[in-house]
């Protein structure tokens, strides 16, 4: 998007004031931002990464969403076995001060799996049995569910590492990002030792009780029958090649919840004023609020609601030499600003509802006693947010935005 | 749209926030309009508290079990439970042990819990609701309507078949597997339907889409662009329209809206010549919730009439 265009309305400083986002990009060690498909989450999340990099801060901006679009607004290689890094002249030429650092890395099961393995297995004969065990080689490669185990697993591991400073975690679609905040718990379920512990085989040290014998034979007899052997035989040697790791798995688990539970973590929740992308993020803002994680506030995107400094089309004064079909094309121009008007209007008073929305519900705001709430509108941009530079540009406005 | 109306399986896929939900609600309803018995589906989430394509439909809850909410027109949620529990009948020698079997707790929670289990479940079920038969011996769905989650996963579930087939490639699963994966392939019986948004990523992700769904061998039957603003001008009226904004002055109201007319103007022409298949074009409907399906459905039945 360049900035020449007339549409790129940016504030003027003089009107700008820090939005809740700003302390957020600043302070926080985790952004989770979530919300319905398509109201521009991947590009708010790369946003306030780039946002946290222009205050100096060393950033890494994470999506778990298949789709490829993270890649194409940072200009970064995707597919990359590990975190990318934005290149520096790039950065530069945005602003982003020296010790400030953005990476993006778009999640690859495989290879979190992986380094998740080699982590916990302890000697590498171990490590080698599991990579080369058929059941985890189909799970490693699968997306389904895979997605949401492994996330949990990188937002962890990157966010303790000491690398970063912020951790933006971009989630897929709502429903799937609910399994992203289940996943700990879920992972817990699929390793319970006493579910686990029916499909081992008898011995090794393990005495199963009357009960566990009971349904380990049923186990056994059903997928026997239903996989064929082998594939009970693959499934034993994984879950044995895995048990001892399960205990590590699963304290990684809990940590990850301890750390999205803590004050280092925020949520965010991403919409448009489309009523199903609304209903989405009321939906997600009660699943945040019972599960006691810290929610922040809204980003209103694709918003019509910013209209300072517009002129409208009657203003425009033909000359009395005008033809019937400028005259006509200026009045069907005017009935389009209607329309914006009207949009403007029921995105202002959108924004109303989501700031006490916000104000009631989040903690922050509570514990900042800035009853004003915290739901911004970022202008709408006309299309989407193609390189750096609109990225860029989204990252002030979201920072620092007068707010309509 | 009439392509549609002699496939078994249609699967409605896009990326979030297209109106995929929408487009499934209103084919459905069309379908059924036109005289086919229809049977519209979701994924079941038993973590979900609301139901999209409940709410398109304007019905209150959608069941594990297929019910009637208009003539010809059925709804069910697709169970992975219920998947595991019709595929552990049909292999196991006897009834009380597939029942015995999703009984136990420990089972139970594996297949519910492990990673692509609750998908195959999905996917049996989709077979199981494909293969069943009236009293008469006719099907008795004709037309199933499946609303996929969004892109990446409509994409995963659609990869699990054939991977699947290299972890287990013999026994009753696998042929279950086969069978699943031969019906999503088979252009006669399956279509798969993309929705997108006039816009220039929206497109772009869309054709990554086609590309995907292409690499799977799943027959593409037809693309829907959703939401396409009304374009009132023309071409001189346009042009001039243009010349006004082009200048140098403040934004003005009414500019972005062109913005968006022309986008959708570059994205149709886009993706009619990226694809192969019939691209339809829906209008932007200010409605919501089960009006909107019933609006654009009537829509549907308008266009079948002009073509």
């Amino acid at each position: 998007m360049s900035s020449s265009r007339p549409l790129d309305v940016r504030p003027s400083l003089a009107d700008a004031q820090p939005t809740f986002l700003e302390p957020l990009v600043r302070s926080k060690r985790v952004i989770v931002c979530a919300g319905a498909g398509g109201v521009g989450k991947t590009t708010t999340a790369a946003a306030l990464g780039l946002a946290s990099a222009l205050a100096g801060r060393r950033t890494l901006v994470l999506t778990i969403d298949p789709a490829r679009r993270l890649a194409e607004a940072m200009g970064i290689p995707e597919a990359s076995r590990a975190p990318a890094p934005v290149p520096r002249e790039k950065l530069t030429m945005l602003g982003v001060p020296v010790h400030g650092e953005l990476d993006a890395w778009m999640l690859s099961p495989e290879v979190v799996f992986e380094t998740m393995v080699r982590r916990l297995a302890g000697d590498e004969a171990r490590v080698q049995a599991i990579l080369a065990n058929r059941l985890y080689q189909h799970l490693s490669k699968i997306v389904a569910g895979m997605q949401e185990y492994t996330a949990a697993e990188a937002l962890y591991s990157l966010s303790t590492e000491g690398k970063y400073d912020l951790v933006v975690l971009d989630t897929p679609p709502s429903r799937n990002a609910l399994a992203f905040l289940e996943a700990p718990r879920k992972l817990s379920m699929f390793l319970d030792e006493r579910v686990i512990g029916v499909f081992l085989p008898a011995g090794g040290g393990q005495k199963k009780g009357a009960f566990v014998r009971a349904a380990s034979d049923l186990a056994e007899r059903v997928f026997t029958k239903a996989f064929g052997e082998g594939f009970y035989k693959d499934l034993q040697d994984f879950l044995g090649a895995f048990s001892g790791m399960f205990g590590g798995m699963r304290a990684h688990a809990e940590a990850v919840r301890r750390l999205l539970s803590s004050d280092e973590a925020a949520f965010v929740l991403v919409t448009s004023p489309e009523p199903a992308a609304l209903a989405e993020a009321g939906f997600f803002q009660e699943k945040i609020t019972q599960l006691g994680l810290p929610f922040e506030g809204y980003v209103l995107n694709r918003s019509w609601a910013y209209t300072r400094g517009f002129g409208g089309p009657e203003e425009i004064v033909l000359p009395p030499a005008a033809e019937e079909h400028q005259r006509v094309a200026l009045r069907k121009l005017g009935q389009l600003a209607d329309g914006e008007r009207w949009r403007a209007q029921r995105d202002r008073d959108l924004l109303a509802r989501l700031r006490m929305d916000a104000a009631r519900h989040s903690l922050g705001a509570a514990a900042r006693g800035d009853g004003g709430g915290a739901a911004i509108a970022t202008p709408h941009l006309g299309g989407a947010v193609e390189d750096l530079a609109g990225l860029a540009e989204l990252a002030r406005n979201l920072v620092h935005l007068d707010n309509a | 749209m009439k392509s549609l109306l002699p496939l078994r399986a249609v699967l409605v896929t896009g990326k979030g926030g297209v109106g995929k939900t929408t487009v499934a609600a209103s084919l459905a309803r069309f379908a059924a309009q036109c005289g086919k018995r229809v049977l519209v589906a979701e994924i079941a989430d038993e973590d979900a508290t609301t139901s999209a394509l409940a709410d398109a439909l304007g019905v209150a809850k959608i069941t594990d079990e297929p019910w009637e909410i208009a003539p010809n027109l059925r709804v069910v949620a697709l169970a992975p439970a219920l998947g595991h529990q019709r595929f552990l009948r049909d292999v196991l020698p006897m009834k009380v042990l597939a029942d015995a079997a999703m009984r136990a707790g420990a089972i139970r929670r594996f297949l519910a819990a492990a990673p692509t289990f609750p998908e195959m479940g999905v996917l049996y079920r989709l077979l199981d609701l494909v293969r069943t038969k009236r009293r008469d011996g006719a099907v008795e769905h004709e037309m199933i309507i499946v609303d996929l989650p969004a892109t990446g996963h409509a994409l995963a579930l659609a990869q699990i078949p054939a991977s699947l087939l290299r972890v287990i490639p013999s026994g009753p699963i696998a042929a279950a597997v086969r069978e699943g994966l031969e019906l999503l392939q088979d252009p006669v019986r399956t279509g798969a339907v993309v929705v997108t948004l006039p816009e220039t990523l929206p497109v772009s992700e869309a054709l990554e889409l086609v590309q995907g769904i292409e690499q799977h061998s799943i027959p593409l039957a037809q693309v829907f662009l959703n939401r396409v603003p009304f374009d009132p001008f023309s071409d001189e009226e346009r042009v001039f329209v243009r010349s006004l904004l082009d200048g140098e002055r403040p934004p003005m109201l009414g500019a972005r809206t062109l913005e968006r007319i022309d986008r959708a103007r570059v994205a149709l022409e886009r993706l009619s010549q990226a694809v192969s298949v019939p691209v339809g074009v829906l209008q932007d409907v200010w409605l919501e919730g089960p009006r909107l399906a019933e609006e654009m459905a009537s829509l549907m039945a308008v266009e079948e009439v002009h073509q």
